[in-house]
């Protein structure tokens, strides 16, 4: 019989923060919902005035981002810092991406013209994404703060708890993107 | 690798869907679903939860099913 581990993995404190991040962004993905349910046509109408193509991307993006940290988390569990640091350096590159995505996406808008207050939907759409994309620039803070120990040998086989902290987080980004993008760009 | 592969193909999926008008309210059904499970595969083998004690495991999986049941009341009431 496989003996389950009593915790998740990485510090318990990410995973506070994590259930917090559930809460926060449950209220945020339900409210959006029922705010359409109030006004379909407005917003199929300004749905339409988004590019799906970013959306897709960036959640192309961020799977693969988050699958190279799985990848790097593997590779310190066999000791390898030097396969595990290179993982993380794919995880960053592909995880910036999102943000140079992300910088065109909003700046098409707000050259539109289109701000928190031109309706509903907008305020939403901004307020959900501005939200995330700020995970995405923390995650990558934290990223880079892993791959810089991992370089210098600062995780190991049976010491890389902060490597999986980090990775918790950054999961947790995809996860929550994984939910916006249908939501936001697609179902109408 | 495999996790990874049905990923990409269930986001393909979704955008396809979007992208060539195809949804109605049999699609938004197939979305929530298949957003269940990309969900439920992120937390599982991403995050690492399928190795650890069922009540930490059953945290997202609850999490997915209350959001995207009440986003599915919101879209077929």
């Amino acid at each position: 019989m496989i003996t389950k581990k009593e915790l998740p993995p990485g510090d318990f404190g990410i995973w506070v923060i994590i259930y917090v991040e559930f809460v926060t962004f449950a209220a945020l993905f339900v409210g959006y919902a029922f705010a359409r349910r109030a006004d379909v046509a407005l917003f199929n109408e300004s749905q339409l005035l988004l590019d799906q193509r970013f959306g897709f991307i960036n959640t192309l993006v961020l799977i693969t981002s988050s699958w190279f940290v799985v990848k790097a988390v593997q590779a310190i569990k066999k000791n390898d810092s030097k396969l595990s640091s290179a993982w993380l350096f794919r995880a960053m590159g592909v995880g910036s991406i999102f943000i140079v995505i992300k910088v065109m996406e909003l700046s098409e808008k707000f050259e539109q013209g289109i701000n928190l207050s031109t309706n509903t939907f907008f305020m939403f759409y901004l307020m959900l994404t501005i939200f995330h994309f700020l995970h995405v620039v923390l995650g990558l803070i934290i990223l880079f703060n892993i791959y810089k120990k991992t370089k210098i040998g600062g995780y190991s086989d049976v010491d890389h708890r902060g490597m999986e902290t980090g990775a918790s987080y950054w999961h947790l980004v995809d996860l929550l993107w994984i939910v916006l993008f249908p939501l936001v760009y697609i179902m109408r | 690798m495999k996790i990874y592969i049905i990923l990409v193909i269930l986001t393909l999926f979704a955008f396809i869907s979007g992208w060539f008008g195809l949804i109605n309210s049999t699609i938004i059904a197939v979305l929530l679903v298949t957003t269940f499970i990309k969900g439920g595969l992120v937390a599982e083998y991403f995050m690492g939860l399928k190795e650890v004690q069922f009540k930490y495991r059953i945290i997202p999986i609850v999490w997915l099913v209350f959001v995207l049941s009440l986003v599915g009341v919101a879209y077929y009431t």
